[in-house]
């Protein structure tokens, strides 16, 4: 599967930024959502109901549609870990504190799949469209969904993941002991992909691997490796996550360290269970820039059960 | 009824998050629901059968009722005026 288009909406300067991957630092933790002018790509009627989550996805495909030249796409489908937080938060509070009639607005796009509905009502498309919500491994069951449509004739999908930071997250958090160090985030990736290669195509995904209740990671990237025929010295970027400060899979990436430059993107990106999909965009964007890299490795391991491991290649390779 | 069009406008605006107008773009016979008017859709429907019951106590539950109540301001201050009375 070849992508043709990719933009994030997230809290670096990557939304219509080409190169973004040469000039971001680590995330600080006070920092905020880069939000475009969401005007320029949502009719006002519908954009005054959306949430964050809505806006940054919305916004992020139609700019990858317009990348790629592309009206319609054969499908939407969309992968989320926590779906469209902020309007759940608000129907909730309507639900505890009004009497009565309750406000529409919110339930209906309480939802998860209210952002691949309103991807698809923005652009009048009838097509396929499906969500994704499993946990850390959301946009890949996204991207493995956008590889099998692509085989059965579907042809330029939008592939992407969202994921919305609400503050009663933080709370949580807190409540439940968890690091003061997190830093959670909000952030939108979104990919067009197509079948065949054509003059703009970016990268390849090569191949996408999900593994739940995963025992040995070490093992399940040998496998994948050998499954795709290649050696670790031939991987020349790994970007992966790591659960919190466990190390699990920083100790994992060690191997790689001979032959591989190796990127923690929870800390560029922040933290929202989709935060792989940013990966990919870093990973297309190195590719399109350096051409000494041909092959990325993205490990994500996010939540310790969880292991998603996905393949890009330089077109060339 | 000058000031409970008022009200009404304002409270149109926060409920229904009409983030680019203001109580004086609102015309008292502007159409709500049509392109040349406001623009509002079939969940702005729901959302005024709430607001009207938030704010003023009154229950739309006749569909051809609240059809001609929510044509307009007016219409829906004159229907406000005439459950109240």
């Amino acid at each position: 599967m070849y992508i043709t288009a990719a933009s994030t909406i997230s809290h670096q300067p990557t939304f219509k930024n080409a190169g973004f991957s040469k000039l971001i630092e680590p995330l600080k933790t006070d920092s905020e959502l880069i939000s475009p002018n969401f005007k320029d790509y949502i009719d006002a009627g519908l954009l005054r109901r959306m949430s964050k989550i809505l806006r940054m996805s919305v916004t992020a495909a139609k700019d990858c549609l317009q990348q790629a030249g592309v009206d319609q796409p054969g499908a939407i489908i969309v992968g989320t870990g926590l779906g469209c937080l902020q309007d759940t938060e608000k129907f909730l509070n309507n639900f505890l504190t009004i009497e009565g009639l309750l406000p529409p607005t919110s339930f209906i796009q309480s939802t998860h799949n209210t952002i691949a509905g309103q991807i698809s009502l923005s652009i009048g498309n009838h097509g396929y469209n499906m969500t994704h919500t499993q946990n850390t491994l959301s946009f890949e069951h996204a991207l493995i969904d956008a590889g099998l449509l692509l085989v059965e004739g579907n042809d330029n999908i939008i592939v992407g993941a969202a994921d919305e930071y609400i503050e009663i997250l933080g709370e949580i958090g807190e409540k439940l002991s968890a690091n003061p160090a997190i830093n959670l985030t909000s952030g939108a990736s979104f990919f067009v992909v197509s079948k065949d290669q054509s003059g703009n195509s970016i990268a390849k995904i090569k191949d996408v691997v999900t593994v739940g209740l995963v025992q040995d990671i070490n093992v399940s990237i040998e496998n994948f490796l050998t499954n795709n025929t290649l050696e670790e010295s031939e991987i020349d970027l790994v970007l992966y996550s790591d659960f919190v400060d466990s190390g699990l899979v920083s100790d994992v990436v060690k191997r790689f360290e001979n032959s591989s430059e190796a990127i923690n993107y929870t800390n560029l990106v922040g933290i929202y269970p989709s935060n792989s999909s940013f990966a990919l965009h870093y990973a297309a964007d190195r590719i399109q820039n350096n051409n000494k890299i041909k092959t990325v490795l993205i490990i994500n391991g996010l939540n310790r059960i969880n292991l998603g491991l996905t393949l890009i290649q330089s077109i060339e390779a | 009824m000058d000031s409970l069009k008022e009200d009404l406008k304002k409270h149109i605006i926060e409920q229904l998050n009409l983030e680019d107008l203001t109580v004086s773009d609102i015309d008292d016979d502007a159409l709500l629901f049509s392109a040349d008017g406001i623009g509002l859709d079939s969940i702005d429907a729901l959302e005024l059968i709430v607001l009207m019951e938030k704010y003023y106590g009154i229950q739309v539950t006749n569909p051809d009722e609240g059809k001609v109540a929510f044509l307009s301001i007016n219409t829906m201050a004159d229907y406000i005026e005439k459950k109240r009375a």
